[in-house]
């Protein structure tokens, strides 16, 4: 099988010259590479983790032999030689509003994403393409599959971030009630900064949190078990569950160590990290779900979480723990900054006001004193949680389904609850617990209601 | 009310919110004769296999077991029959109705324009009777909206019908 060989122009596959201005962006469509040197950023994992091993094995065992060092080189040049064919083969191209990506050598894959269906861009660099100057631009589709996402890895920073804006300013044109033209140093300078993490509180809210009791408590177990022991050997078979909490907590703090929520005409922009730093943008209008979400020891201090669920799945493997839990607008932050973001989210939010009634306690004994529900035109919220107080606001244009359920216990107590879903598999508004009239009521007219704002909506 | 099936002891099943301007649509009653018959070949083998193994002990054993076994099945016979008569769906203005269950009752209201696809699934057994599986799923994968039962002509004419209307009031993201 020969290998397909980008058959735009020359010219254009150079990357020095990788992104074109908006004009020709629009109406050019000659075939780009990525930044050359992206297969090092994309095996940067890799070879630190075999650095590691070539420095650390021979380090603590003395009989390392020759052959496994030649086996490490080998697999770290075969690395870098399928990520350079890899190079090679990719290319991508904006045209008619379609972005395409072609990769792959022996099996050619092609994807076509519509850019008015994109609904975040990001731009995410990781420890390695920092260094370089490098980042990955990530599309992010509806649908909850990753792999249907686009993926621009690796491009040079700036040459990503006047892509994203472009992008976005193109997505923005088929859709309504947006103005269209590409951000300019003139918009950026209308930037508001909404909210900025607090570095000396992030630390301490992780540590406040369910990860940071089970940090706990496997340091007191791992400490008695070595007093108990007398003897530092027998660490060993915690040094799994050890790294794994560890890994948890750092992978929290960089991924919402710096937050910086920015109000600007394309969107939200969001940016976080420590050593992998991501910018994404939110589009107005596309977002699924906001969530409050208050832990039982941040609520003594006056802190919570706010949480935003866009339709379309992050794009990275690693990031997969990082995908179920939502994007942390605030990661921690007082009610008062909550309330401020809030109300740029969505417009006049309404409060929980109808708290579930008392005989719900024997259903949810640990949760009733949280279940509460308001609606308005526009919004449903709904709170629930046992020990983490969780405040959902759901669009009623988003609404995918309703659902009435009843267990046999909440039959017994003439109780019911209702479901509202949203796009993905993450998110739905439960209206829990309420009379069993109150359900059916609530049943009857979310439907209707869900339908003019649609109605309303496009 | 349209009750396909007719039997006053069915409309009982149900005891959710109900619209009394809406006449809910049932599943074929063929569906409670293929649950019977999956009851059916789960319960002989088993009640077989177990008197069998109990004849090794001793006789009374293994015929305590078989009968244990067949009434058993007798019970999650009793069972299925209200399960198959909780389903039902009604087809209104702007959405679909779905309701199930017997233990946990549950009744999904799904936008037309909500559906994304819509598709139709049938067993060997299913085959076999004439019946369908019509499953809608909307972008949120906690809308599981399903149909058991129907007559295959049924089940592909709802389709159809669901897909137009679908297609008429499609809404974005």
């Amino acid at each position: 099988m020969t290998a397909p060989v980008p058959a735009g122009p020359p010219e254009g596959s150079l990357p020095a010259r990788a992104v074109p201005e908006l004009s020709a962006l629009t109406g050019d469509d000659s075939w780009h590479r990525l930044h050359p040197l992206s297969p090092l950023v994309r095996a940067g994992r890799r070879i630190v983790s075999l650095i590691v091993v070539l420095v650390g094995i021979p380090v603590l065992n003395q009989r390392q032999t020759g052959g496994d060092l030649v086996t490490d080189v080998a697999v770290i040049g075969a690395a870098l030689v399928g990520g350079f064919v890899s190079w090679l083969v990719t290319r991508w191209q904006i045209a008619d509003g379609v972005l395409r990506l072609d990769t792959g050598l022996l099996r050619r894959d092609s994807r076509r994403f519509p850019l008015s269906q994109v609904q975040a861009v990001d731009v995410v660099q990781s420890g390695a393409a920092r260094l370089l100057g490098l980042a990955e631009l990530q599309l992010r589709v509806a649908g909850g599959d990753a792999a249907r996402g686009g993926r621009l890895a690796c491009l040079r920073l700036a040459d990503a971030e006047r892509l994203r804006g472009q992008l976005l300013a193109l997505a923005a044109v088929p859709a309504a009630g947006l103005a269209g033209p590409s951000p300019g140093p003139a918009a950026r300078a209308s930037a508001r900064v909404l909210f900025r993490v607090r570095a000396s509180r992030l630390p301490a809210a992780i540590l406040l949190t369910r990860a940071g009791a089970v940090a706990l408590l496997v340091a007191v177990a791992t400490v008695l078990t070595v007093q108990f022991d007398g003897s530092a050997r027998v660490i060993a078979p915690f040094l799994p569950v050890v790294l794994g909490v560890v890994a948890t907590l750092w992978r929290q703090l960089n991924g919402q160590y710096g937050t910086t929520v920015v109000a600007a005409p394309d969107g939200i922009q969001l940016r976080s990290g420590l050593i992998q730093t991501t910018a994404e943008t939110i589009r107005p209008g596309r977002i699924q779900a906001v969530r409050l979400v208050e832990p039982l020891m941040w609520r003594r201090l006056g802190w919570c979480r706010l949480e935003a669920d866009v339709a379309g799945a992050r794009q990275r493997q690693e990031d997969r723990a990082e995908g179920q839990r939502l994007r942390a607008l605030i990661p921690v932050g007082s009610r008062a900054e909550a309330d401020l973001m809030l109300a740029e989210l969505m417009a006049d939010p309404p409060l929980p006001r109808h708290p579930a009634p008392p005989r719900s306690r024997w259903k949810a004994p640990l949760s009733y004193h949280f279940l509460s529900w308001n609606a308005d035109d526009r919004y449903v919220v709904a709170v629930r949680g046992r020990v983490c107080r969780q405040t959902t606001w759901v669009p009623l244009e988003k609404v995918q389904s309703i659902r009435w359920v009843q267990g046999p216990i909440q039959r017994r107590l003439g109780l019911a609850s209702v479901h509202l879903d949203v796009a993905g598999k993450r998110v739905s508004a439960v209206i829990e617990d309420r009379d069993r009239d109150e359900a059916a009521r609530i049943l009857g007219t979310l439907p209707d209601l869900a339908r003019v704002a649609r109605s309303a909506a496009s | 009310m349209i009750d396909p099936d007719g039997s006053p002891g069915l409309r009982r099943a149900w005891s959710g919110p109900d619209d009394p301007a809406v006449s809910w649509l049932r599943p074929s009653p063929l569906l409670l004769r293929a649950r019977r018959i999956e009851v059916a070949a789960a319960t002989v083998p088993v009640a077989i296999i177990g008197g069998l193994a109990g004849q090794a002990v001793s006789a009374g054993v293994g015929i305590a077991i078989a009968a244990a076994v067949v009434l058993a099945g007798l019970l999650a016979e009793r069972f299925l029959a209200r399960r198959v008569a909780s389903w039902g769906y009604a087809e209104r203005n702007d959405d679909l109705m779905v309701r199930r269950g017997v233990l946990v009752r549950r009744l999904s209201v799904i936008p037309y324009g909500r559906m994304q696809f819509i598709d139709i699934t049938a067993g060997p057994l299913e085959r076999a009777l004439g019946l369908a599986t019509l499953r809608m799923h909307t972008a949120a994968a906690a809308s599981d909206a399903r149909i058991p039962g129907l007559a295959s002509a049924t089940a592909a004419a709802l389709r159809d019908q669901l897909a137009a209307l679908g297609e008429a009031q499609a809404a974005g993201l």
